[in-house]
């Protein structure tokens, strides 16, 4: 074992001690000290995803000195690598490029308990990717539940607080539903720990003893997981809490802690039940009939929006609807393509909720479409890599947007019958729905604006915030033509994911 | 290394556009600026005639996924359109030298034109059906901002629709590629085609359902019915010179798709006497027809002129679905003299708003006092575009209806030709009262009161493309064969399954 295996436990290590460590700090030295956590994480997740390319198999990592059914162990292979190190980059990326606006919200000498949640966010989405016993699952996503809300509610106005309010009531809901599936599933099996308990399933479906509440089991925590992740039918508490939440906290929010519960999701089905269970308990066929229809009712609602920023929010839950539907194909294809998404919409989304406010900031803070006019002048930076988003958005080529759309299609076709068709019918609608909003705002803040509309001088953006914006838009196309080395890394590690 | 020519004709004119943007010895002045673009644009055209010149080269870009190669490839087709879009791209860039002066922006004008350029080249470059689709799509967009150029509320509107259309056409490109892909033998362009038809994935007649559909959604750029709603309101509102590469190379663009798709991957034999077959002509004759009529009952100068495009570019696809040697080279001439003509009119439209102050038709009485120059082009064309002997347009409507006659297309043979004969009829019927109006006085003996005081034939500038555009109709269409030769070579290697 070589220092680099342990570097996934460090960095979940070490975003929990600056949570802590951040609370004596100043504002100033608290916003340093978080930036170099996360640069610092993903540096790590960088070279464990090095490290697992090297390796065969994923490891497991012990945790205390309690072996198997007893102890408590994280587990690391290459697409937890991955998902990582996507994740930290993309919160790099987004902390550095809008932490100044999170300032606005926040107080001075409130900012460090700011800067303690996102670091506690991180933490809980690292041990959400890694972590091989659902118990933990459990603990840490009520961990990540309470820091997003707070991410939240740093921003007073009666608005974000309604939000919240119907925020918390779902989350909770959800992981009421998710506790008692771990109880019932610790039940019928006697283990928590994701080995062991894979056996126990095989046994039960194999015996045919506690089927029934298997099958409840695994339908209380699709559900609770579903609505944690603004799953269609269960996505009302999303589009306000990500448009009225700082741009910082949408962008990971709606970026990183929604990815972070599918991710377990995918966890549960492959790693505790087995894909073939859940296809036989029909499963999958919900998650693809409800992906579908948030594909196109979230673009739908997305279209109705005045607001620009709600508008993005529920594009997020017709962006969840294409992972949920490639999940639904139930193929390793469909899956492949559901965890790229996840990758792309994480760095497209942040992208778009940090252009999205640099727009709206020099636009006097008006969000209205008609008052962003222009505004791909006024701050050419932000209006480029909006564009360039909307794009990847849209599914156009040379952009992530377009491989994702690329592998679902071929996932779906693959299978044949009516989910092709419905695959198909599926992404060519939801392409032109997205490509109604979302390239009518592009041209919108490209117009002339209107000669009543007197804008505010703004204080320039800073030349860091451009630059950070630039090279993710980089990574947007990278993502867009670069793309084989992470197809393939998400395929073998999905083989040895299980 | 093979195929380098390949990547520096699509490089060249993009880097020319990045240098446009953030060069600061570009921008300096206008002379700068336009003394750069030109030189771009006229080494584009070496480059790009070199490219024709020398043989089929092959360069794979990279490989987006495990079977999908982005590759390029230099054919007989995409010989034949990256040197008519070059050259034709490069004279209305001259135009807009002369042109833009008078308008504002022109920094993103030229950086966006020469951007499109690219686009277009690897358009015609593509040696797959995924390099092609790709490079459709970033042409839509990047043309977008020539739409969008005045900024204003009709501009905006027009831009939307343009974009909308677009990708509702790709999307239903992209399904028939998406449906393809599994039944085809080889990833590559194959003249012929390299569909297994003994081994579908899909039943007979979704097949041909899915062909016909992606068919109709290439069309879009083509301006076929049922998706030609976008082109008289989005090529109107660019300013002249990008109206007269939109109308005139643009559109050619999608046929040059509906061309790859047919004859390189479905292979005709695969659709010819089938229903597929009979409804694409039923909607090509349909947009010939609907075209002229909707011109003729447009005052609008440059809006007539884009309905005229909506008819004009159909005739194009009447010869292409007719499947027959000779209409195909009737649909190659009237690539060509459409380009030619199409351009040469915007241009000459340009002008006229331009100089004299007037957008309509109806306004233009004795105007050929003033302008002669223009004028005397803008009629040439005009005969040219109705399919008067000697000049281009007759030779390709010629060629169409020939090859419909002896093609057994059922009851198209004849419909075909009678439907080019009406619409001929019609075409004289919006083109020449402007000409005779402007020469003749029509009614009134003296000048429209809307013509500028000043109103006098633009600069050399102006003139001069208009001048080549005007020669290549009545060279070319006093000495077609040397066209045709080149183009018979290329459709021998398409038809040779079947003859």
């Amino acid at each position: 074992m070589t220092l680099v295996h342990n570097f996934p436990f460090f960095s979940i290590l070490l975003c929990m001690a600056a949570g802590i460590f951040t609370s004596v700090f100043k504002a100033r030295v608290s916003k340093i000290l978080t930036l170099m956590v996360v640069g610092t994480v993903l540096v790590l997740s960088a070279l464990t995803l090095r490290l697992t390319l090297q390796l065969e198999d994923a490891y497991p990592f012990i945790m205390g000195h309690f072996p198997a059914p007893w102890g408590n162990e994280i587990r690391i292979g290459r697409l937890e690598a991955l998902m990582a190190t996507g994740f930290s980059a993309v919160m790099f990326i987004s902390l550095i490029a809008g932490f100044r606006h999170a300032e606005s919200f926040v107080s001075e000498q409130k900012f460090n308990l700011y800067c303690i949640m996102v670091d506690l966010a991180l933490a809980a989405v690292l041990v959400l990717i890694f972590t091989n016993d659902l118990f933990t699952v459990y603990v840490f996503i009520e961990i990540m539940t309470i820091a997003s809300c707070a991410l939240v509610v740093v921003r007073q106005n009666g608005h974000t607080l309604v939000a919240i309010t119907r925020y918390m009531i779902m989350h909770l809901f959800g992981s009421g539903l998710l506790l008692m599936g771990i109880a019932m599933l610790y039940g019928i099996t006697g283990h928590l720990l994701m080995v062991p308990l894979k056996e126990a399933v095989q046994q039960i479906v194999e015996t045919g003893n506690h089927l029934g509440p298997l099958t409840v089991v695994i339908a209380l925590i699709t559900a609770g997981l579903a609505i944690k992740s603004a799953m269609f039918p269960f996505h009302g508490w999303a589009p306000d809490t990500y448009a009225f939440a700082p741009p910082v906290s949408a962008a990971i929010l709606s970026g990183i802690i929604s990815k972070a519960y599918i991710f377990v999701l995918i966890k549960f089905f492959y790693r505790v039940i087995g894909l073939e269970v859940i296809i036989s308990q029909q499963i999958t066929q919900f998650l693809f009939v409800c992906g579908v229809a948030g594909m196109i009712i979230g673009s739908i609602m997305a279209i109705s929006q005045r607001d620009i920023r709600r508008m993005i929010a529920y594009s997020s839950v017709a962006q969840i609807g294409y992972i949920y539907m490639g999940l639904g194909i139930g193929t390793r294809a469909g899956v492949e393509a559901a965890l790229f998404q996840m990758l792309v919409h994480a760095a497209v989304k942040s992208l778009l909720f940090l252009s999205t406010y640099e727009l709206i900031n020099v636009s006097g803070d008006r969000k209205r479409f008609h008052y962003l006019h222009g505004a791909g002048y006024r701050n050419v930076p932000a209006g480029i890599v909006f564009t360039l988003a909307a794009m990847s958005m849209v599914g156009i080529p040379f952009t992530g947007g377009f491989i994702v759309k690329l592998n679902l299609a071929i996932s779906g076709i693959a299978i044949g019958g009516w989910v092709r068709v419905m695959v198909l019918l599926a992404l060519a609608l939801s392409t032109l729905l997205n490509s109604v909003y979302f390239l009518h705002t592009v041209v919108s803040i490209y117009r002339k604006p209107a000669e009543d509309h007197i804008y505010p001088e703004t204080p320039k953006m800073p030349a860091y915030a451009g630059v950070t914006l630039f090279v993710s838009m980089l990574l947007v196309v990278y993502l867009g033509i670069g793309s084989e080395p992470i197809l393939r890394v998400i395929e073998t590690g999905l083989k040895t994911f299980s | 290394m093979e195929g380098l020519l390949l990547l520096i004709a699509i490089l060249l004119p993009a880097v020319g556009s990045l240098l446009v943007m953030f060069l600061p010895w570009v921008n300096e002045n206008r002379n700068n600026r336009c003394i750069f673009v030109g030189a771009v644009m006229v080494l584009e055209c070496i480059v790009v005639l070199l490219v024709a010149l020398s043989g089929e080269q092959t360069l794979v870009l990279f490989e987006m996924t495990k079977d999908l190669p982005i590759a390029l490839r230099s054919d007989g087709t995409s010989r034949v359109f990256s040197a008519v879009m070059a050259l034709m791209w490069t004279i209305s860039g001259f135009y807009s030298f002369g042109y833009m002066k008078h308008e504002q922006n022109e920094k993103s004008y030229y950086a966006f034109y020469l951007m499109t350029l690219a686009s277009l080249i690897a358009l015609t470059l593509s040696g797959t059906m995924v390099t092609m689709y790709l490079f459709f799509e970033m042409m839509t967009f990047i043309s977008m901002p020539m739409v969008l150029h005045s900024r204003s509320k009709e501009a905006v509107a027009a831009g939307i629709k343009y974009l909308i259309y677009s990708v509702a056409g790709a999307t239903m490109g992209l399904l028939g590629i998406f449906m393809l892909t599994p039944n085809i033998s080889s990833t590559f362009f194959v003249a012929g085609g390299s569909l297994m038809t003994d081994q579908l994935t899909l039943p007979l007649a979704a097949m041909q359902a899915v062909i016909l559909i992606t068919l109709i959604g290439f069309g879009t750029k083509a301006g076929m019915f049922p998706m030609h709603g976008w082109l008289p309101t989005a090529h109107p509102v660019a300013p002249s010179p990008a109206s007269a590469v939109l109308s005139g190379v643009i559109t050619k663009a999608g046929v040059l798709c509906i061309f790859r798709m047919i004859f390189y991957v479905v292979g005709p034999d695969f659709i010819r006497g089938t229903w597929v077959q009979w409804t694409l002509l039923a909607c090509a004759t349909i947009t010939v027809f609907m075209g002229s009529m909707l011109a003729l009952r447009e005052k609008q100068i440059k809006k007539r002129l884009a309905y005229s495009s909506v008819s004009q570019v159909s005739y194009v696809l009447c010869g292409v679905f007719i499947l027959d040697t000779m209409a195909l080279e009737g649909a190659f001439l009237q690539i060509v003299f459409h380009a030619l003509t199409k351009d040469a009119l915007f241009l000459c439209a340009g002008a006229i708003i331009l100089k004299a102050g007037i957008s309509r038709v109806d306004e233009m009485q004795n105007l050929g006092k003033r302008m002669p120059w223009t004028m005397w082009m803008f009629t040439i064309c005009a005969i040219s575009l109705v399919g008067i002997p000697p000049l281009g347009g007759f030779i390709a409507k010629w060629h169409i209806a020939e090859g419909a006659l002896t093609s057994g297309t059922q009851v198209f043979s004849w419909l075909v030709p009678t439907v080019l004969l009406v619409s001929a009829m019609l075409t004289a019927g919006y083109l020449l009262p402007p000409s005779v109006s402007a020469f003749f006085g029509g009614m009134a003996q003296t000048e429209s009161p809307a013509i500028r005081e000043d109103a006098k034939d633009p600069g050399l500038l102006m003139l001069v493309p208009i001048g080549i555009l005007t020669l290549a109709i009545i060279i070319l269409g006093a000495f077609p064969s040397i066209m045709i030769e080149n183009f018979d070579n290329v459709i021998n290697t398409l038809l040779k399954g079947a003859l």
